[in-house]
């Protein structure tokens, strides 16, 4: 399955925020999204997740077009997106937080509970569970909520800078909790992150955006070899 | 590490709301019989409000608007339960204009009051289909559309209503315990629909609207499910305030309700069922405190006694009060929860002592 974008762009009044941008993902394969700040990567995700409609161009999932449709049927077709801030329900406890997208699937309110619980302590996250969200330190909400967008149980997962503000060891349990996602569930993952080392270790295919447009796509090694992205993005700390 | 799927909430630790509001409320009533009849009133009156803010809690607090609308859906409980149950003698005195089939009934109380909840109901349920699109702000406005375009109706329609003036001659039925009964009724519905499915994801959108469309959550029809629900709780604290009083007036379901109930709501917290009924109850023993106060206390010769309108003031002083340093409440926005929690499953407790 895949999902993919077909020549989007938007516009902001005189800003051209993606410039006829073109990408897919498949499922199981972890694909990086990264480029300088302003290229256009959150705006790109916010396309692909519903939040933002694009003036030309089509979204497919699976070559159903999803371009005109709400967030929530994104989400209900599987394509899960997390945000820069992790945006908890800040005063339902974390069991409610993974619960909202298990009762959304169909599930009881028992069922969703049990299974919630399961889930969390999968992330050892269970002796949270009874608390409020607003009580969690800062990795374990990073945390909850990739336990929230795996409730959903997502095809396409698209994660808006997970690794922003994780000390390093907190980043590698974070790509070893995303490789799990890839391997075990069968995902297709999309990242935008600013950690090199984090993103050319974890992704299968990377995708460059410099000022709205596309600079490369291709392996990491490429990536790092292309002087275009060189210039444009890494600069000097790559050379 | 994976532990076995034990949930951590015991089924009893859950429940538990629910009985100690209802315990309140049953406690309440059987002590308000050994009292003078002047405040078993007070109480009955109280236990009447206690659902009106109950039936406001289950949208606002829930969805986290505001709503300025519920006293409105009180009156058109109110005003059909009364067109439905009234003799039709005292019809043809006061509505002497009624088309035949109101002019003749005369239905039997319990079927008179679910008409009147199911009547609010309905029309919460149009009234919100364009509204429950509106968020913050706009939404309240919206609702307060509704409470004063129902106030216009209601005293304007003349034929059906008497326009402004008193409908009299209502079965009066509604005691204490009649109170009581429809307040724990209220309480209940309140609890199963903040534990179902949509009271849930309601409350996502309340938290993060966001967050909750990226989880799926389709916030319009939820809320709109809360305002029904919250409608038909309010047609019903209409239906029993009125045939507590013998009468209904429209200007008895206008601004001055519409404060009193929400001033509960808020004093007692907005986000908890506990705060909704704790409100009611506070805030009705504390003016009946007030009333006494302002009557007096005669020692011999001389009345000693407060100045009229302190409990009004007094009122709105707690309301600033709270918003001010507590503004979730007396509950603070929790619901009321067991003083010792048996230990959670042991699978937890090893994993505890691990860390």
């Amino acid at each position: 399955m895949e999902l993919a974008a077909e020549s989007v762009s938007v516009r902001f009044g005189g800003l051209v925020a993606n410039d006829d941008i073109s990408l897919s993902i498949a499922s199981g394969e972890v694909l990086g999204l990264i480029g300088p700040n302003g290229a256009g990567k959150t705006t790109l995700v916010n396309i692909l997740s519903g939040f933002q409609r694009p003036h030309s161009g089509a979204i497919r999932l699976a070559g159903t077009d999803m371009t005109h449709r709400k967030p929530g049927a994104f989400a209900r077709a599987g394509i899960v997106r997390s945000f820069q801030a992790v945006r908890l329900f800040r005063r339902l406890t974390v069991s409610e937080n993974i619960e909202v997208g298990l009762v959304g699937r169909g599930l009881s309110r028992g069922e969703a509970r049990r299974q919630a619980f399961a889930m969390l302590s999968e992330f050892d996250l269970g002796h949270r569970a009874a608390q409020p969200a607003s009580a969690l330190s800062y990795g374990e909400e990073r945390r909850v909520g990739l336990v929230r967008a795996l409730a959903l149980e997502p095809r396409f997962l698209l994660l808006d800078e997970p690794a922003a503000g994780l000390a390093a060891m907190e980043a590698e349990e974070l790509k070893r909790a995303i490789l799990s996602i890839r391997d075990n569930r069968g995902c297709g993952v999309l990242v935008i992150e600013h950690n090199m080392a984090l993103v050319m270790s974890l992704c299968d295919r990377i995708h460059v955006l410099g000022g709205g447009k596309t600079i490369a796509a291709g392996r990491p090694e490429e990536i790092r070899r292309n002087p275009a992205v060189r210039t444009a993005y890494l600069g000097s700390t790559a050379a | 590490m994976a532990t076995a799927p034990t949930s951590p909430e015991t089924a009893a630790s859950r429940w538990f709301p629910l009985v100690v509001l209802v315990l309140v409320v049953l406690v309440l009533a059987g002590a308000a019989e050994f009292a003078p009849t002047v405040v078993q009133r007070r109480i009955t009156q109280g236990l009447i409000n206690l659902v009106a803010v109950v039936g406001l809690y289950v949208f606002v607090g829930n969805s986290g608007v505001l709503s300025f609308g519920n006293v409105a859906f009180m009156a058109i409980g109110a005003y059909v339960s009364a067109l439905l149950t009234m003799p039709a003698a005292a019809k043809g005195v006061f509505l002497p204009d009624l088309p035949a089939f109101l002019a003749n009934a005369e239905w039997p109380a319990l079927g008179g009051a679910l008409a009147g909840g199911a009547a609010a109901a309905l029309v919460g349920l149009v009234a919100g289909f364009p509204l429950m699109r509106l968020s913050g702000i706009s939404a309240s406005i919206a609702t307060f559309a509704i409470l004063v375009v129902t106030y216009v109706v209601l005293g304007n329609w003349t034929s059906i209503t008497g326009g402004q003036n008193s409908l009299m001659g209502l079965p009066i039925y509604v005691g204490l315990w009649t109170a009581a009964g429809w307040a724990v009724v209220a309480i209940v519905v309140a609890f199963l629909h903040q534990e179902s499915r949509s009271g849930l994801l309601l409350r996502a959108s309340r938290e993060d609207e966001v967050a909750a469309a990226a989880s799926g959550v389709h916030m319009v029809s939820h809320r709109l499910a809360a305002f029904v629900v919250s409608a038909f709780l309010s047609g019903i604290a209409g239906v029993l305030l009125a045939h507590f009083l013998g009468a209904v007036r429209v200007e008895t379901f206008y601004l001055d309700l519409t404060f009193l109930i929400i001033a509960m709501l808020v004093i007692g917290g907005m986000r908890s069922l506990t705060g909704a009924v704790a409100g009611a109850i506070v805030i009705t023993l504390l003016t009946e405190l007030m009333r006494q106060a302002e009557v007096g206390v005669t020692v011999g010769a001389t009345t000693i006694a407060a100045p009229g309108g302190l409990g009004d003031a007094v009122l709105a002083l707690l309301m600033l009060l709270i918003i001010l340093f507590r503004p979730d409440g007396i509950a603070g926005g929790r619901e009321v929860s067991r003083p010792f929690r048996p230990a959670i499953a042991m699978p937890e407790n090893q994993h505890r002592k691990a860390q």
